[in-house]
C-alpha cells in the first residue's frame, strides 16, 4: 500500500530536484555572455550548431513548402480560391510550421550532438580537468553552446520559411499554373509583420532556448558511462520534442487565441 | 590503534604544511567512504596516499581539489578552507594546483601543443612567443616536443599521461595531485613516468600528492606514505618504516600478499553448502 505512494513521492522529489538543478545550471551558464575573449568559442559553436544544421533545415523547408503548395492547391481549387495559395502557404509556415519543424529538426541534429559531445567530455574527465585548471566549464563549454543555439534557431527558422515559400511557389505557380501575381500580392496583403512574422520569430527564440538548454543540461548532468550518454541523448530528443509541441500550443493560445 | 597524524615522523615534517586534512568524513548514499581521515601534506615533498582499490583515494583528491564537499571535517590549503571558498575564489585557488588524471583527460578538440598552452592562455596575458617557448620547454621536459602537432587521439596511453603532466605543471603550480599515474602502463612508460614525476618535482620544487596502489613505483619516489583502508588512515610513515611495519594489514598491502586480513573471497555462504544447494536445485 505504502510502496506506490513512496515511489510516487520519490519520483516527484527527483523530478523537482532535476528541475532545480536545471534552473541553477541555466542561471550560471547564461552569465557567460559572448565576450571579446570568448568570441572565437561562440563563433565556432555558431558554425557547428547553426551552419551545420542549415542543410537539413533548408531541404526540409523546401519539401514542406512544396507539399503545402500541392495540398493547398488541391483544396483551394475546389472552391475556386487557388489565388489564395500564397497566403495559405505563408501563414502556415510563418505562424506554425517553420518554428516548430525547424525546432524539431534542430533537436534531432544539433541537440543530440550537443548532449553526446558534452557527455563524452564528462565521461573522459575533460570537464573535471578544466575545473581543476581553474576554468569554469559552465562558462567555457556550456555558455557558448547555449548562446549559439539561442541565436541560431531564429535564423534557421527564417531560412526555413523563405525556402518553404519558394517551394510553394515552385509547385503552385511554376507547376500547377497559379497566377504568380496573385500568389505574391495575396501573401503581401494578408501577412502582418507583428502578428505573423514577429510572433513566429518569438516562438523560435523560445524554442531555441528550451531545446539548447535541455540538450546541454542533459549532457552535463548525465551519468558518465556509455549507457548514460545513450540515455541522455534519447532524453534530449524526447524532452525537446515534447517541450516544443507543448510550448507551441501555449504560445499559440497566447498570441492568436483572441483572433477567433 | 595508530598514531595520530599529528605524530608524523618529525624528520619528515620539518617544513610548513601545505595541505591539512582534518577529521574528514564523506559518504555516498549509505556507503561511508571516509570516517575521520587526518592527513598532513608538507611543502616541497612527495606524499603518497595508498590503499586497496575502492578505498576512496581518487575521492580524496577530489575533496582536496574542492570538487566534492565533505560531510564533516575540513581541507585547508595554505591555511584556507577549500570548502569555505566562493566558486570564484575556488577557481582562483585551483590555478595554484595541477592535477594529473588517470585517463590524462586531454581536451580532445585541441592539439598536444594547445592542450599544454591552455592554462597559459586562459590565466595569463603572455605574448604568443612566450607561450610557445614555455609550452615547448614543458613538452621537452616530458620528451614530447616532437609530438606537439598530434591530436590526443593519436597518442598512446603513456604519451597522453606525459602530455597531461606537462599541462598540469604549465603554470608552475605549488601543488600537483596525481591520480593513479601508473595504472595500465607498460614497464617502459611506467619507468618514464616515475622518473618524470621525481625530476619535475625536484626541478620545480613542487608539493606532490600521489594516489596509487602501485607499491613499488610509488614507494620508490615518495617521501612519506599514508595508507588508507576502511575509511581511515590505517598507517603512515616513510617508505622505510612501512616496509618493516608489523601490522598484519599493512604487511599484506605493502608486500602484496593475496590473502590476509583483507580476505581473498568476497563474503559468501559456506562453499560446501552452496555447491550442495545448487545440486539440489538442479535435481
Amino acid at each position: 500500500m505504502m510502496r506506490p505512494i513512496a515511489s510516487l513521492g520519490r519520483s516527484t522529489l527527483d523530478a523537482l530536484s532535476a528541475l532545480g538543478r536545471a534552473a541553477m545550471f541555466l542561471a550560471q551558464s547564461a552569465v557567460g555572455i559572448p565576450s571579446r575573449e570568448g568570441w572565437h568559442l561562440w563563433l565556432r559553436q555558431m558554425h557547428f550548431i547553426g551552419v551545420m544544421s542549415l542543410a537539413i533545415v533548408l531541404v526540409s523547408g523546401l519539401f514542406i513548402g512544396m507539399v503545402l503548395g500541392l495540398q493547398g492547391y488541391t483544396i483551394l481549387v475546389g472552391f475556386g480560391a487557388e489565388d489564395a495559395l500564397g497566403q495559405m502557404v505563408a501563414l502556415s509556415l510563418l505562424r506554425e510550421l517553420a518554428p516548430v519543424v525547424a525546432a524539431l529538426l534542430f533537436a534531432g541534429r544539433a541537440g543530440s550532438a550537443l548532449t553526446a559531445e558534452i557527455g563524452l567530455m564528462k565521461a573522459t574527465e575533460q570537464l573535471t580537468s578544466m575545473e581543476m585548471i581553474g576554468v569554469d566549464p559552465l562558462r567555457r563549454i556550456v555558455a557558448p553552446r547555449l548562446w549559439a543555439g539561442f541565436i541560431s534557431m531564429p535564423l534557421l527558422t527564417v531560412g526555413f520559411s523563405v525556402v518553404g515559400i519558394w517551394g510553394g511557389y515552385l509547385v503552385g505557380v511554376q507547376w500547377l499554373g497559379v497566377f504568380d501575381g496573385s500568389y505574391w500580392s495575396n501573401m503581401q496583403s494578408s501577412v502582418a509583420f507583428v502578428d505573423d512574422i514577429l510572433n513566429g520569430m518569438l516562438k523560435s527564440v523560445v524554442f531555441g532556448l528550451v531545446v539548447t538548454w535541455i540538450a546541454v543540461f542533459q549532457g552535463y548532468d548525465l551519468i558518465p558511462t556509455s549507457e548514460g550518454i545513450s540515455r541522455a541523448t534519447t532524453r534530449t530528443v524526447v524532452y525537446s520534442s515534447l517541450a516544443v509541441l507543448g510550448l507551441d500550443f501555449v504560445l499559440t493560445a497566447l498570441m492568436f487565441g483572441e483572433l477567433g | 590503534m595508530f598514531d595520530n597524524y599529528r605524530d608524523v615522523d618529525e624528520r619528515y615534517v620539518t617544513d610548513t604544511t601545505l595541505v591539512d586534512v582534518e577529521g574528514l568524513h564523506f559518504s555516498r548514499g549509505e556507503n561511508d567512504i571516509f570516517r575521520g581521515v587526518d592527513l598532513r601534506i608538507p611543502k616541497g615533498k612527495i606524499t603518497a596516499v595508498m590503499g586497496p582499490s575502492g578505498t576512496g583515494k581518487t575521492t580524496l583528491l577530489k575533496l582536496i581539489g574542492g570538487q566534492l564537499v565533505p560531510d564533516a571535517g575540513r581541507v585547508c590549503i595554505d591555511g584556507e578552507d577549500v570548502h569555505g571558498l566562493s566558486r570564484r575564489a575556488l577557481f582562483r585557488m585551483r590555478r595554484r594546483m595541477g592535477m594529473l588524471f588517470q585517463s590524462g583527460a586531454l581536451f580532445s578538440d585541441l592539439s598536444v601543443f594547445e592542450n599544454v598552452a591552455f592554462p597559459l592562455r586562459v590565466h595569463t596575458d603572455l605574448p604568443e612567443a612566450m607561450v610557445r617557448d614555455i609550452v615547448l620547454m614543458k613538452l621537452q621536459s616530458v620528451g614530447l616536443r616532437g609530438a606537439r602537432n598530434l591530436s590526443p587521439a593519436e597518442l598512446s596511453g603513456g604519451m597522453a599521461r606525459r602530455v597531461a603532466l606537462a599541462r598540469a605543471v604549465a603554470l608552475d603550480p605549488e601543488l600537483v595531485l596525481y591520480d593513479e599515474p601508473f595504472v595500465g602502463q607498460d614497464p617502459i612508460s611506467m619507468g618514464v613516468l616515475v622518473e618524470l614525476i621525481k625530476t619535475v618535482n625536484q626541478a620545480l620544487g613542487l608539493t606532490a600528492v600521489i594516489v596509487s596502489h602501485d607499491i613499488k613505483e610509488t614507494l620508490s619516489i615518495a617521501d612519506y606514505v599514508y595508507i588508507i583502508a576502511d575509511g581511515q588512515v590505517m598507517a603512515h610513515g616513510t617508505p622505510q618504516t612501512l616496509d618493516v611495519n608489523r601490522d598484519a594489514r599493512v604487511k599484506q598491502f605493502v608486500h602484496g600478499e593475496p590473502d590476509g586480513p583483507v580476505p581473498f573471497h568476497y563474503p559468501a555462504p559456506d562453499f560446501y553448502r552452496d555447491i550442495l544447494a545448487s545440486k539440489g536445485e538442479r535435481s
